[in-house]
């Protein structure tokens, strides 16, 4: 199916659940509240004429710096190995408790990205059986892929080796 | 944290967890599997990943577009213009800019390279991994010529950087061609040979059939991709459902296989190699004349000697070397197969020349908990084989 007749498709059987479709650059992307999104996956992968059941990734984008509202949004890309077509689909997600219900019931392969939605940003996903550290240490604070979240540099802890040559070197070790 | 706290140690149960990784040298990398044994047959497997995360995402929300190219280099590590060519064509999506055919053609060039000399680390290592050692030799010889062809085009041999925004980096040179020229009439001899050492061989055979399979429905659920799909049954590949680059011009097949396991997915990817060399040899015959950059100076830096004449030319190079390519409003997606499955930048603009969000889809990465689920129920000897079957990067799964 094309883009068009994809969402014609989407708005057809989902007409309360969907918020928005739009078209960039011909991809096919529809807008849904995190309420809905659990009943709009299942659509997606079990409608036979869509039959997306291919999860190829989902994405946390926080818009702070656009003042957007809702402030953060996941964006999860579905495809149909059979009809070999795409659907991007976006969730706009609140900055207060942020939280997403999880559709790795529906697609295993989405148990990794969404456990690194938890890691990067902090979005709790409903229902997901590890919602703990994926990439960062299990004791770090904070959410690095946050807009809020300075890019810094860590002090490297390098310990000195003697200046036998000159006793000139007065220089301290850096502190943390 | 002791032992006990940990969980590692139990005094109630019959199994045993054993801890493998992240130094251990058939992942690969820095990946890490925590197994629970009963005896010599593995309960569970759970992974353990991030030992290699070096932040390239968040590095990319801070540089400019021209920037991150050198970076995606970093991501999968074995298989570098897979990763250029990503970003640029996600990147030129939102700039909506044409490539000239020239550019094209030499990117699906570098690209099958590439994807050789992934193939051939692959082949040689995971051999290895089972105990064949030879051909891990054979493997480094001819991923070698490939190595100094990259060297030859880009001056570098393996983060080639070749694929720009708007076209690539140099035109093709002589040596170059030529090179390619002997290497692809060199190569269809060495990959009998692969197949001569391995694919009859009865030890080989009995550490790979069989072992770790996937069903198809298995293998789409847990979001497999690449020659890890194709060898489930599963006929999908990206250059042939969703052409890129002007693959669509060239005749080759995609290697389909249905036991899934992984003498399947050795198959496969020994016969992609073959593929790819068909690829090559057509692009090299269709080579076309022509500029290997867009002329669209906003995007791609004018030639150096139009400098000393033309004013606009002089202010175009001046705000691109300070300023970079300023990007449109807009979010997008555009996946190409890579020599692991689907990779494919989701970039977001805001219009700046620095991209707001730029995230990997990782084949590797998404392929992670499928694979330790596949190492459920077989022996702890199997493990080795499973993970190298799959042929993981690290660089990509921790980003």
């Amino acid at each position: 199916m094309t883009s068009e007749e994809i969402i014609e498709k989407v708005k057809a059987g989902l007409a309360d659940a969907i918020q928005d479709t739009a078209l960039p650059q011909g991809d096919a992307v529809i807008f849904v509240a995190p309420d809905s999104w659990h009943a709009v996956a299942e659509f997606l992968k079990n409608d036979a004429d869509l039959k997306f059941d291919y999860f190829s990734d989902v994405r946390g984008v926080d818009y702070l710096l656009e003042e957007r509202e809702p402030r953060f949004e996941t964006v999860y890309q579905l495809y149909s190995i059979d009809h070999q077509h795409s659907i991007r689909v976006r969730v706009g997600i609140d900055e207060d408790n942020p939280s997403v219900p999880t559709v790795s019931d529906l697609w295993k392969g989405a148990l990794y990205p969404e456990q690194e939605l938890f890691d990067m940003f902090g979005i709790n996903v409903e229902g997901h059986p590890t919602m703990e550290r994926l990439i960062m240490p299990k004791d770090w604070e904070g959410f690095p892929l946050r807009k809020d979240y300075p890019l810094t540099t860590e002090a490297v802890t390098f310990s000195y080796n003697r200046d036998f040559k000159s006793d000139l070197v007065k220089s301290k070790p850096p502190t943390r | 944290m002791s032992v006990t706290d940990q969980g590692l140690l139990h005094r109630d149960k019959d199994t045993m967890t054993l801890n493998m990784g992240p130094q251990h040298p058939s992942t690969h990398g820095v990946f890490r599997v925590i197994l629970e044994m009963d005896g010599e047959v593995v309960q569970t497997a759970e992974p353990e990943i991030g030992y290699l995360h070096t932040g390239i995402e968040k590095n990319s929300e801070n540089k400019r577009y021209g920037h991150v190219i050198p970076m995606t280099d970093r991501l999968d590590y074995l298989n570098p213009p897979g990763n250029n060519l990503a970003f640029c064509l996600t990147t030129e999506k939102l700039l909506g800019v044409e490539i000239p055919e020239r550019a094209n053609v030499l990117r699906v060039i570098m690209c099958e390279l590439s994807r050789i000399a992934s193939h051939l680390v692959w082949l040689g290592t995971h051999a290895l991994d089972i105990g064949a050692m030879t051909i891990f030799l054979y493997c480094w010889r001819e991923r070698e010529m490939i190595l100094d062809l990259n060297e030859e085009i880009s001056g570098v041999r393996m983060m080639t950087s070749y694929i720009r925004i708007g076209g690539v980096a140099k035109d093709a040179t002589r040596p170059w061609l030529d090179g390619i020229r002997d290497f692809i009439e060199y190569f269809p001899a060495k990959v009998d040979e692969y197949e001569r050492l391995l694919t009859k061989n009865p030890i080989w055979l009995d550490r790979t059939e069989g072992i770790g399979a996937f069903t198809r429905e298995e293998a789409i659920n847990w979001s497999f991709s690449g020659p890890a799909l194709r060898a489930s049954g599963v006929n999908w590949d990206i250059r042939k459902a969703q052409p890129y680059s002007g693959y669509d011009n060239y005749k080759f097949d995609i290697p389909v296989l249905n036991n899934g396991d992984i003498f399947d997915r050795y198959r496969v990817r020994v016969e992609e190699m073959r593929q790819s060399r068909i690829i090559i040899k057509q692009a090299l015959e269709s080579l076309p004349e022509g500029p290997y950059k867009t002329p669209d100076n906003k995007v791609s830096l004018p030639p150096r000697e139009s400098l000393h004449t033309s004013m606009e030319a002089l202010i175009h190079h001046f705000k691109l070397v300070s300023e970079g390519i300023s990007v449109p409003v807009g979010e997008t997606y555009v996946p190409i197969e890579g020599a692991r499955g689907e990779v494919g930048f989701y970039i977001v603009s805001d219009g700046t020349n620095v991209p707001a969000r730029v995230k990997l889809r990782a084949p590797s990465f998404m392929a992670i908990p499928g694979m330790c689920k596949m190492m459920e129920g077989c022996y702890i000897a199997d493990v080795v084989g499973i993970i190298g079957s799959i042929d993981i990067v690290m660089g990509e799964v921790d980003r």
